[in-house]
């Protein structure tokens, strides 16, 4: 069988396959409160220069009554960063070159960097509270740097 | 409320969501935009109730390609329950019998039931919920407070213990108010209240759009069903 034809099938069967859990959902929302994940990232001059860590967030220090109504419609920024924190958990429950790649190519675009910088790297960093009760936090992933041109999807 | 009222009222529901969820899409990457332009398109064509047979396979075959582009649902539930609302709302469309149709969106209501009741199963088997200590972590320090300001509410335990019992007792009793009409309009604002306040707090807008479209299905389920 043509490889077209087999590649094509085996993105047919993947689909299918993330369409199951659409069809019988589980609804287990914060059933438990895991450990949260912090992208943090660093432009670099150089593919082994000393990084310095940047946490990517989407969030804001206020959102005004006017920003929250704007946002129950149009939430796009937001969005694309919960999807990074589930690429993000992804790459801790079932690493794929997928997930890294989507928080890569996420980064670069909303990120502004320097015009100098010619590599990217992104580490997770988990946040939890510890037997003490108080907030700890380690770090889990650690990206090979990567280079930015040609990156953007 | 009747069938064909329902599924029309959740039609349009669902095709403003996809048109939303288009907008939040202009901006990104090529092919990434391509796929939400065309269920905006589609979307429009659903809420006008255009070409509704071929709307509908668009749509599923559009859902699949944006599943293999995320390798996932891209903002979790609420994308699993429009696109759910999305799958039982074209087998009400293309099975053949009344009855076939009614099971598919009875599917979808029990979905729905599930949706608060397990929700709340699940936090209050939880001590760190029982406690309210489990969404004063939300607050600490998940990736979901839309703000810095949100984030102090952690610093307000007995608010956060109240909240997270009117939550639970919300979500548990949710299946018992389905059987009486007034209780159920009653229990839909509530909830409906609940998702504005995860959209404000939490920047969750999909939950409250996708949540309600599946509404006039269920109010449809217990006035036909439950003899509401």
């Amino acid at each position: 069988m043509p490889f077209c034809v087999l590649s094509m099938m085996n993105k047919v069967k993947c689909s299918l396959s993330l369409m199951v859990p659409v069809l019988i959902p589980s609804w287990r929302f914060f059933d438990e409160i895991a450990p949260s994940p912090r992208i943090e990232f660093s432009f670099l001059d150089d593919s082994a220069g000393e990084p310095s860590w940047e946490v990517f967030t989407a969030s804001v220090e206020r959102v005004s009554l006017l920003q929250g109504l704007k946002r129950m419609f149009y939430n796009g920024r937001w969005n694309e960063g919960l999807f990074m924190v589930s690429c993000a958990e992804r790459l801790m429950n079932a690493p794929t070159q997928h997930s890294e790649d989507e928080i890569y190519a996420r980064l670069i675009r909303n990120c502004p960097h320097k015009p100098h910088a010619k590599y990217i790297k992104f580490r997770l960093v988990f946040i939890y509270r510890d037997e003490q009760g108080e907030l700890a936090r380690y770090m889990a992933y650690d990206a090979k740097p990567r280079a930015i041109e040609g990156e953007l999807l | 409320m009747s069938f064909e009222l329902a599924v029309r009222l959740s039609e349009i529901a669902l095709g403003f969501l996809f048109l939303l969820q288009m907008g939040e899409h202009l901006r990104s990457a090529s092919y990434e935009r391509f796929l939400f332009i065309w269920r905006g398109v589609m979307a429009v064509f659903l809420a006008t109730g255009f070409m509704p047979s071929f709307v509908y396979v668009s749509l599923i075959m559009n859902a699949l390609f944006i599943l293999y582009r995320f390798q996932g649902p891209y903002n979790g539930g609420s994308d699993r329950m429009s696109l759910l609302l999305l799958c039982c709302l074209a087998f009400a469309h293309f099975l053949p019998e009344q009855y076939m149709k009614e099971m598919a969106l009875g599917y979808l209501a029990l979905q729905l039931i599930l949706s608060y009741f397990i929700a709340g199963y699940v936090k209050v088997v939880n001590s760190e919920w029982r406690r309210g200590r489990a969404l004063q972590d939300v607050f600490l320090f998940s990736a979901y407070p839309v703000s810095e300001t949100t984030r102090r509410w952690a610093d307000k335990p007995y608010l956060l213990l109240a909240m997270s019992w009117s939550v639970m007792l919300l979500e548990l009793l949710f299946p018992i108010f389905v059987f009486n009409a007034y209780m159920l309009y009653a229990a839909l604002f509530l909830t409906g209240l609940f998702h504005i306040a995860n959209a404000c707090l939490f920047g969750l807008n999909r939950f409250f759009w996708a949540w309600i479209a599946v509404y006039p299905i269920l109010i449809w389920f217990s006035s036909q069903f439950l003899g509401t």
